[in-house]
């Protein structure tokens, strides 16, 4: 039985043992908007390791995508602090590169097309004098978009747009990849074949993923880690860990599956009955 | 689109024959109210003034409209780099937006000693606002997930201009600029009306004021047609200009099967 239910303990042992592999540590980070009157997030504790595919689960509106935004720093928190004990994965002015962020809506430029779009970053990056590889050709063959270079963003599906905006996040050759609900908005057969694909980059490129969604099908299959969350304020309900187990070729159809989405299933539940 | 093009055509030809036809009819005085067929005569006849009139108030318009869209941009870039100078000079754009400009023409002629830049001037200070106005409500309109992509690749202001902002801002622009081709001409007109005529050949409101003295009203009509003509044309070019910037990625121009 792979997947477990850490306590405090537990994870403070997986800390110290897994230390060289830590990436990222979120201590006690909290946040409150100007624009509401109580915290949105209070007292985040979450870390993240090297090659992990770690899950935020939670319901709409409980500060998930808040902790994405404030480990790539578009958002500033009000409290705590976040960790990168090497500077090998921060983004910062001399490596802006280490991490990329997929949206939660494909969010593309309409005025750009698609080989426009995914170059963006690259020509902000060469602007600013910093190094890019022009890996253009090879990003739009590893996420299937052949022959759709000169498409402009309208003449896309919802799930093309997605695969531009994979792409796009790609293309800077990220050591870590933020995803905010990156396939919410696409029907089961996409999203099934794009978190699919998903799985085959990370393994291809050895990506590090922060994957927040509200699936619990999703969470389960995807990921080694899940961290559950519930809301008002946001706080990490329960932190899941099945890195240990196997996942076979058709892990989506096993009763493991299954046994496996119903305890995190419940875990979600108590957590928004502890709200 | 075809089939619309020609019904209007058809109606504006259906109401000319029925001015010619009601003219004849009703025994109306040429002098009041010209048939089409001798307005045309008239223009025919005065071709070559008219011509050249049209010539002086079109270019008139032509370059208070390329200055409206010089100084627009340029004001909108500098409010977006600078919200104290945005603060300090949107006061001053919206008095010298609503105060009439058949109220400082005189002075303006006063001021310039070239009627011709005068009137230039006077088309400039109608066309130029709601370029101005629409230019500033396109680079505010930016999308905040936009702006918050440039950021994570870390973007400077100058770059989320360029690749956010102004882009961003073309469709307000284009239709702001649609408006302004319509009032440069109107401020063209007004202004060589109250300024007087234009140094150099005069411009068609002038033609208009002449035949008056004249009582020349087939050719008045003859001007009134030029200078609606005139901004049609002005419209077209506008329309045609956005089509081209636009057609490939904007929603107005969504190709329907």
């Amino acid at each position: 039985m792979g997947l477990r239910i850490l306590s405090e303990k537990e994870r403070q042992k997986n800390i110290d043992d897994n230390e060289s592999n830590l990436i990222a540590q979120l201590q006690g980070v909290s946040k409150k908007f100007k624009s509401t009157k109580n915290e949105s997030l209070h007292d985040i504790n979450l870390e993240v390791y090297q090659e992990d595919f770690l899950s935020i689960l939670g319901s709409s509106g409980c500060g998930k995508t808040t902790i994405l935004k404030m480990m790539c720093g578009l958002i500033k928190s009000t409290a705590g602090k976040i960790n990168w004990p090497t500077s090998n994965f921060q983004n910062s002015s001399e490596n802006p590169a280490n991490l990329s962020f997929v949206f939660q809506e494909p969010n593309l430029l309409p005025w750009m097309n698609v080989y426009d779009n995914i170059k963006l970053p690259l020509k902000i990056y060469k602007e600013n004098s910093y190094k890019a590889d022009e890996n253009i050709y090879d990003i739009i063959k590893l996420v299937g978009l052949e022959g759709f270079e000169e498409y402009y963003p309208r003449q896309l599906s919802g799930g093309m747009s997605m695969r531009v905006s994979i792409a796009r996040a790609l293309v800077t050759q990220p050591k870590v990849l933020l995803m905010d609900e990156p396939f919410s908005a696409l029907d089961e057969t996409r999203r099934f074949d794009l978190s699919q694909e998903i799985l085959k980059i990370k393994k291809e490129k050895k990506l590090t993923v922060v994957y927040v969604t509200h699936s619990i099908y999703e969470s389960v299959f995807l990921s080694n880690r899940i961290y559950v969350m519930q809301s008002n304020p946001g706080k990490i309900f329960e932190e899941f860990d099945f890195s240990n187990q196997e996942k076979p070729e058709d892990y989506r159809f096993t009763p493991q599956f299954f046994e496996q989405t119903k305890i995190v299933s419940d875990s979600l539940k108590r957590a928004q009955n502890a709200e | 689109m075809q089939n619309n093009k020609i019904h209007s055509l058809l109606v504006i030809i259906i109401l000319f024959l029925a001015w010619e036809i009601s003219f004849h009819l009703l025994n109306l005085k040429w002098y009041l109210l010209p048939p089409p067929s001798m307005i045309l005569v008239s223009i025919l006849n005065n071709a070559h003034l008219l011509f050249l009139s049209l010539l002086t108030t079109l270019k008139i318009a032509i370059v208070a409209l390329i200055l409206s869209v010089i100084v627009s941009t340029s004001f909108s870039i500098v409010f977006y780099f600078s919200k104290f100078i945005e603060r300090s000079l949107t006061p001053i754009t919206v008095i010298l937006q609503v105060t009439p400009i058949i109220a400082i023409a005189p002075l303006i002629s006063i001021w310039v000693d070239s009627s011709e830049i005068a009137t230039l001037i006077c088309a400039f200070l109608v066309a130029f606002f709601p370029l101005l106005a629409n230019t500033i409500a396109g680079f505010k309109s930016t999308e905040k997930k936009h702006l918050e992509l440039l950021r994570l690749y870390g973007a400077n202001k100058y770059q989320i201009l360029r690749f956010v902002v102004i882009p961003n801002a073309l469709p307000y622009f284009l239709s702001g600029l649609k408006i302004s081709s319509g009032l440069a001409l109107i401020g063209a007109i007004v202004g060589e009306f109250v300024i007087g005529p234009i140094s150099g050949h005069s411009g068609l409101a002038y033609r208009i004021i002449e035949s008056g003295y004249q009582l020349d009203i087939p050719k008045m009509f003859g001007a009134v047609f030029l200078i609606s003509l005139s901004g049609i044309m002005l419209f077209n070019l506008v329309r045609l200009i956005s089509y081209l910037i636009l057609r490939k990625w904007h929603s107005s121009y969504q190709q329907v099967d």
